[in-house]
Formats: C-alpha cells, structure tokens, sequence
C-alpha cells in the first residue's frame, strides 16, 4: 500500500506531470508525424535521382500517374456512394424502431473484423469473372471484367461500415426536436430534414469522408488480392499496389527506390491538399440548403417513397456488402479440398497476432494521455496544432507511410532496423490516431467539472482519472483500441512497405493467392475472419466483466 | 477552518478581466455570498481559491499560508458546482465515500461517515440510487454531503441553487445556509440572485468586472450602496442625474431642464455633477400632491404581493415604483402622476468623469 502511495504522489507531482506530457508529444511528433512525412524531404535531398530515374522516363511517369489517377478517382467514388446508401441506413439506426434493428446494427461491423484481404478475395470471387482454373462457385457473380469496379465494389464494402457509423454517431446528437419544431411550422418530413437536420450534419460527414476516403486510398492487401483473383486485371495499379510491388523488388533493385520515394510523395502531398480543401468546403461552403420545393418533397415524404428507401437501404447491405464480405465461405464449402502446408501460414498468424497486440499496447498507453492533453487544454495552441496532426497519418496511405516509415528509420540509423520493430513502428503509426481520435472524441462529450470535483474532494490527477474519468470513457478506449487491433491485423500496404521480406498473415494470403493456391487462400481468410471475430468478442466480453466488478 | 484572503489576484482570458486587482478577505465560518452579473468573475474567483485556475499574478492565503501554487486536492476546498457534477456511474454511498475513499480511511471510518452524512442531508433510504433517479434538490444533497464527507474545510458554491425550480430553490436557502453554519465552514456561495444573497449572507461581496465594488452586510450594502451599480444590482433603483445646488444636512440636485429634487446627506460640493439613486420600493407615486417629478402611467406589473408602476418622466425615462397589491386600482395606465421621496432615502453618488449609463452597465 505504501508502495502504491509513494508511486500516486510521484506521478502527480507538478515536474513529473509535465514531463510526462512533454515526453507524450515528442513521441507523436517524432514517432508518428515525422516518419509519415518524411519522404517529403526526398524531393531536396533526392531530387537528382528522382529527375533521372523518374521523370526523364516517360513510361515509368504514365505509370504512376495512372495509378495515382485510378486511386484517387475510385476514392471519390466509394466515398460518394457511401454517403448516398450510408445516409439513411445511419437514420434508420437511430432515428427508427423496429424489430431486428440489434441484428442490423450488429451485422453493419462485420466487414470490420475481417481483414481486408479476406474480403478482396471473398467479393472477387463473388464479383469478378475468375480463372477457370479456380473453380468458384457456379452461383458467384463471375460479371465483373473492369478492374476498376471490381475495386469500387471492394473499397465500399469495407469502408460502409465507417461512412455509416460516423453519421449515426452525429446524427445522435442532434436533437429530433429541432425537426419536430420545423414539422410543426409547416414544413414536410423531407424538407424538414433536408433544410434542419443535414445542416446540423456537417461534423459527422467530415469525420465520415475522411475516414472513407483515406481508407479507400490506403488499401492495399485487399486491392492486390482482388486484382491477381479476377481473370484480366491487364496491369492495372492503383498508387499502393505500385509501391507495394516496386518494394517488393527493391530488395534486389536499389534502382526502384526513387520511383517509390517519388509516388509516395505524391499520394502525401495530394491526401494533405485534400484533407485541407475538404475541411474548408465542408465547414466553409454554406450548401444551398434553402430552397424549398414543398409540393415535390410532401410527395416523397408519405406512402411508398420512405418505405422504398428503407427497403433499398437493407438490400443495399445484403447485396454490396454482407454477401460479398462472406462469399469465400461458400468458395470453399464448394471447392475440392486441397492439402498445403498450414505451417507457414500459422506461423504468421501468430506474428500478426503478437504484432497487433503490442501494437494496440503502445496506442493506449501513449495515445490516451494525448488525447487527455488534446482535450483537456483546449486553450493552448499547441493542443490545437496536435489535434490536427493527429490526422495526418489517417489521411495518408499507408504504403507511402509505412515506405517513408522505413526510409525515415534506415536513413538515420538511430534504432537498429530490426524488421518487426520496423513494422510495429509502422503500424502504431497509422493505429496510434484512432485511439487518440475515439478518446478524444468521448472527452469533448465530458464536462470537465467532473474531474474538477473530484481534485477538490482530494484526489490526485491520476486517481481522478482511474475512478471519474476512466469509466465514462471505456466504451470509447474500447473502440479505438478494437480499430487499431484490427486495423494493425489485416494491413498489407503498409507492412510490404516498410520491410519486403517479412510474412504477416495478410502478406501470406496475398502469397497464396499470387501462386493460384486459392483454396488454401480461401482457408486462410476464413481462420483469419474466424480469429478477428473471436479476439473482437472476447475483448467485448472481459470489458463487461470488469464492468461488472467494478 | 481556515481564513481565506485573496491579494491582488489578476487573471486575464484573452482581451477579458476575469480578476482585475482582485481583493477579499472571508472570515473563519463565514458565509459570504459573491453577487454579480453574469460575466462579472464571480466563477473565475472561485475557481482561482479552489485552485483549478492559475491567476496571472497576487496571491491566495488560506489562514496566512501561501496556497496559490497549492494542488486543488491539497487544499481541502470543496467546489460544488451548477451542475453537482455526482459521478454517473457511482450510487449515493459511492459518491459521499469518494474522498474517503481517495485518502485511504479505514474500513470503521468510512462507514461511520457514510451513516452520518446520509443522516444529516436526509437520504439514508436512497444510498443506493444513481444520480440519475435522484430529484434536482436529492442530487444537490448528495452533492453537499460527499463535499462534507471528503473532510472539506472551506465549500465553494458555483450557483447551487440555479437548476433548482423556485420553491425548493427557497426552500433550500434556508437549509444551506443551516448547515454550513452549524458545521462551522467556511462558505463563498457565488450567485447572481440578489435575493439569494440577501437572504443567505452574512457578508455580501458585489463584483463587477474582475473587481470587488462593495463589500458588507446585506443591510449595508442594500441600504448604504457605495456605487450606482450596487444600488442598482441590490433592488432595482432610479436614478436622477444633474448638479448639486445646496448641501446641508440634505442634499439638492438640479438637473438642466431646472428640476431640483432632495437626497441625504452626502459627502459632495456645490456644483458637482452627481446622480441621486432611489429605491424602486423608496419610490413613491401619488395624484394627491405634487412630488419632485411629473409623469404618465406608462403600465402597470402585478407581482402577485406587489404590483409595479412604470411613469414615463418627460426628458428622464422611465421611474418604477413598488407599491403594495392592494394599492394597485389606485392607477391605470395614462394617469398623470407625481413622484415623491423621502430625502433620506435617496443616495447621492458622485460622478466625476463618468457617465450613469457607464456605471449601471451589465456586461
């Protein structure tokens, strides 16, 4: 006891409070910001190189412009019609009663826990006209020739449960009564909603967008694995399928190395410019939300039209997203079985475990005091200055992330580059920010006062937090440390990126599927489906049970 | 339980004086009611005692020991704020125990102090329920409990009356008041009630812009405001501006359109510009004789026990006079009426440089 005591007065001591703060912030600005942008620097110190090697080359400047083109088109896309199908299934979510609406609410995160590139090998196979050599199902899709859609169709099944989940949490703050009011004045559901409501909106579709667009922009795994499944895919690349191959031959072609320094920057610089213009226009822009058509919209506010969209709505999950993410289940129901070698692949499930799990380990301990700092000196500039770095590694791919990661780390030499510190350096780059985000987020709801009351009821910062502060906020931990362990299990981009040779369970599958061992591939999403979904229920279940005891 | 002085104390937020130059001294036990409008500093003084706010400069002492750069939970003050702030996810007994709890008390302690806590704001029955499913008054009681519980020395009130509906809001004054006295803590009770204040303090201290403007008795402060802000903030006043004629055992005032009207004495020279300030409730209307100004009935306000009369004077604006209930089929809107006063009821205050409307204004 006496221990502990001497341990509680330490870490509330004044000097150790700030250190500790200022040890929190040099870790994210020198951890997490620095080497996502570092590559920048290449266009000083490696322009020479970059000039020769790369634009002098026309064939190889084509290249990357149409794969950067392609990655940036099919993200307006996805996230265009994640806000049109997510929009009323978040309004459903929360402003509609009906039976099964937990179901519903449950199955919108499946395609979370699964990886993404169990999910672009399942909806390829679903979607997409596949080898005959790989035998799927004879009632998949198989329609799909285009690469280009077969990625769209990908892209949104993944990033859906995102675009929905952010309007619903927005959309359950704004208070119904704001459209009753506009009810009551004479205006219809629609135009209520329309001119009241969507206004009110924009928060939330900021958070949305972003996190769909950087998502589609990020995905590698799943995109490599979709376009080596579908029959034809003709050479076409998207900006982190580009570097993850080039990376991948780097090893034995230090050649490569300004082509990739020279598509990351891109992918950097074009994800901030952005990331900048869409915070303007969002928040600037004001809409032409006023004009009201009131006969028109009475129309489409009674009888058919509302039911029509529900009803879109629910098989627009069924078709686009559940199918799809849970096809491969019945590829391999149907396939011959095949015997392989599960060696390997367990081998680097287990890696990809103990790499998610550190990972999830470093983003709460050094993530939540951020967001304490964030939310707790909102005063401060630097807070605000932190606050939006903190979405700077969201927004940038994380192939340019995890390759500028590397470079940044084997320039300087300052830590041995040992691979799995190099990837686990990557992947709390890009996880770190959804734990600060979702904390964060969860702080700003909490009026500071009751921390306040409870120094002056004599308890120390960091007893105020362990008994007032922690269990209001747990549910939120909860979900950013869910999203970084899931996130850091199913990425592809940015491992390749930062060292090519090293194995996690994705990386494996995308190996098999790249040799046509499909029916092993389609074994390994299934485990690795199967062991997310466990790892994601059983994180649920040890959270209630201490709830229990508290 | 310790005396509380504040020397000096400056806080800024950006270009706004939340503690400007800010001096106050409160006695052992003593209840003290800070009194101002919204914006005035009254929340930042609090916090700066409590410790949760750092002031830009002076000095904060609890019973002559420097506490300014003190932890807030070094200090044994207790800040209760508009809200109560009772932690959500704790019943009853695990709000009163939390600072128990924090320092560690034996087991025997804290179930004694849970007991007698419970008794003495009356809800044994509810240890058991959540904030949640307590009424705004039950809430406010916990709250005050688990602030005794913790040991508090000093309780610093943002407000605790505020989210209340009025009756249990006068009610309650009363019973705040009670037990903070018979505990012997000293108390800074920050409202912008004048009523409440009156009622509840033994010192009222009237806070304006960061700065303590007056501070007294209630009856001091009611009946010998020191500015026309005060005299305005405690029972609404009128005012007459204009320039002193005559000074001798009672004061008289003229203004330009040649109006002269008496006040008390007052410690003013011939010719100096001043504003006479008096009580609505000092504040006489008649149509039997002719008072100090002329007017019209402009309307009338029943209160229930009182009933408000509002003259339009011509080149004055308007006078509000209060006036029993039962006196209120006496005038009706139109009436040409006089106003009249008691001149020792009437404060004179100097201006100097200063305009009235300056000195009245609620930021």
């Amino acid at each position: 006891m006496k221990r502990t005591e001497r341990l509680v007065n330490f870490v509330s001591g004044r000097k150790f409070r700030k250190s500790w703060y200022a040890f929190i912030i040099a870790f994210f600005l020198i951890f997490v910001i620095l080497p996502t942008v570092y590559v920048l620097t290449y266009t000083y110190t490696q322009w020479n190189a970059i000039q020769s090697n790369v634009l002098d080359n026309k064939e190889t400047v084509d290249m990357i412009l149409g794969a950067i083109a392609a990655s940036f088109e099919i993200a307006a896309i996805v996230t265009i019609i994640d806000f049109v199908v997510g929009l009323p299934m978040a309004w459903m979510l929360v402003r509609k009663k009906f039976r099964g609406k937990n179901l519903l609410d449950t199955l919108i995160d499946m395609p979370l826990a699964v990886p993404t590139a169990a999910l672009g090998f399942s909806s390829a196979i679903f979607w997409a006209a596949t080898p005959s050599a790989m035998n799927a199902p004879p009632f998949a899709l198989g329609a799909i020739t285009s690469p280009m859609l077969l990625i769209i169709l990908l892209h949104i099944v993944f990033s859906y449960p995102y675009m929905v989940r952010s309007l619903a949490a927005i959309l359950e703050q704004i208070d119904e009564t704001y459209e009753i009011a506009g009810q009551t004045l004479g205006a219809s559901k629609l135009t209520a909603v329309r001119t009241i409501t969507l206004p009110l909106f924009r928060a939330g579709l900021v958070t949305g967008i972003i996190l769909c667009f950087s998502r589609s922009l990020s995905e590698t795994g799943g995109t490599m694995i979709a376009l080596s499944t579908m029959a034809n895919s003709a050479g076409f690349n998207t900006g982190p399928t580009l570097i993850g191959t080039w990376k991948k031959l780097s090893g034995s072609n230090p050649e490569l190395i300004p082509q990739l320094a020279f598509v990351s920057i891109l992918l950097i610089i074009i994800a901030l410019v952005l990331l900048v213009i869409l915070k303007l226009v969002v928040m600037k822009v004001r809409l032409p939300m006023g004009k009201i058509w009131p006969t028109p919209e009475k129309i489409l506010s009674r009888g058919l039209v509302p039911k029509m969209k529900d009803g879109f709505t629910v098989l627009f999950l069924a078709f686009f997203i559940l199918i799809p993410s849970f096809f491969i289940f019945s590829f391999v129901a149907t396939s011959s079985a095949a015997v392989g070698d599960w060696g390997p692949f367990l081998n680097s499930l287990g890696y990809s475990f103990a790499i998610a799990a550190i990972v999830t380990v470093i983003d709460l301990a050094l993530g939540i005091p951020l967001a304490l700092y964030i939310s707790r000196n909102p005063s401060k500039k630097i807070s605000h200055s932190l606050d939006i770095l903190v979405n700077v590694p969201l927004i940038v791919p994380t192939a340019a992330l995890g390759f500028s990661l590397g470079q940044f780390w084997t320039d300087q030499s300052l830590i041995p580059s040992v691979p799995t510190l190099l990837i686990i350096l990557a992947h709390v780059a890009f996880t770190y920010p959804l734990v600060v985000r979702n904390v964060t987020g969860a702080m700003e709801e909490i009026d500071p006062s009751y921390e306040e009351t409870a120094r002056t009821l004599g308890a120390k910062p960091i007893q105020g937090f362990r008994r007032v502060l922690y269990p209001m906020i747990k549910s939120s931990i909860l979900a950013g440390s869910i999203m970084a362990f899931t996130r850091s299990l199913g990425e592809t981009g940015a491992t390749q990126a930062v060292v090519s040779d090293v194995v996690t369970a994705p990386v494996y599958i995308v190996q098999l599927v790249n040799t046509n061992q499909y029916y092993l591939a389609g074994l390994a999403c299934i485990i690795l489906i199967i062991v997310s979904y466990a790892a994601m229920l059983l994180l649920r279940y040890l959270t209630r049970r201490k709830q229990g005891a508290l | 339980m310790p005396e509380i002085r504040l020397e000096g104390i400056r806080k800024r937020y950006g270009s706004i004086k939340a503690a400007d130059d800010l001096e106050l001294s409160v006695k052992d036990g003593e209840y003290i009611c800070l009194l101002g409008p919204t914006g005035a500093g009254k929340t930042t003084a609090l916090r700066i005692i409590a410790g949760l706010t750092e002031p830009d400069s002076g000095k904060v002492f609890f019973d002559d020991h420097d506490v300014t750069d003190m932890e807030p939970e070094d200090r044994k003050a207790v800040l209760l704020s508009q809200s109560y702030s009772l932690f959500p996810h704790m019943t009853v007994a695990e709000n009163v125990l939390f600072g128990p709890n924090i320092r560690n008390w034996s087991e025997e302690a804290r179930i004694k102090t849970l007991a007698n806590m419970l008794d003495l704001v009356r809800l044994t029955r509810r240890s058991d329920a959540y904030p949640k499913e307590l009424s705004g008054g039950m809430q406010q009681r916990t709250a005050l409990a688990r602030a005794l519980a913790s040991g508090a020395e000093v309780l610093l009130l943002d407000e605790p009356l505020r989210a209340l509906d009025a009756r249990l809001r006068i009610s309650l004054r009363y019973e705040l008041r009670s037990l903070a006295k018979s505990l012997g803590i000293t108390t800074i009770h920050v409202t912008h009630d004048q009523d409440e204040a009156l009622v509840m303090a033994d010192r009222i201290a009237v806070i304006r812009n960061g700065k303590i403007q007056q501070i007294g008795t209630p009856i001091e402060v009611f009946e010998r405001p020191i500015s026309p802000f005060v005299a305005n903030f405690l029972g609404q006043s009128n005012f007459f501006q204009g320039s002193v004629t005559y000074v001798n055992g009672r004061t008289e005032v003229r203004d330009e359109q040649g109006r002269t009207v008496a006040a008390g004495t007052a410690n003013v020279e011939v010719g100096e510009r001043v504003a006479v300030g008096i009580k609505v409730g000092n504040t006489e209307i008649t149509k039997e004789h002719d008072g100090y100004l002329q007017g019209i009935v402009e309307r009338t306000l029943f209160e229930g026990r009182d009933v408000f009369v509002d003259v339009m004077v011509a080149g004055l604006g308007r006078f509000s006079s209060r006036i029993p209930a039962g006196r209120s089929g006496e005038f009706s809107v139109g009436d040409k009426v006089s106003i009249d006063w008691s001149p020792e009821k009437a404060t004179v205050f100097r201006l100097k440089d200063r305009s009235l409307d300056d000195e009245l204004r609620v930021e």
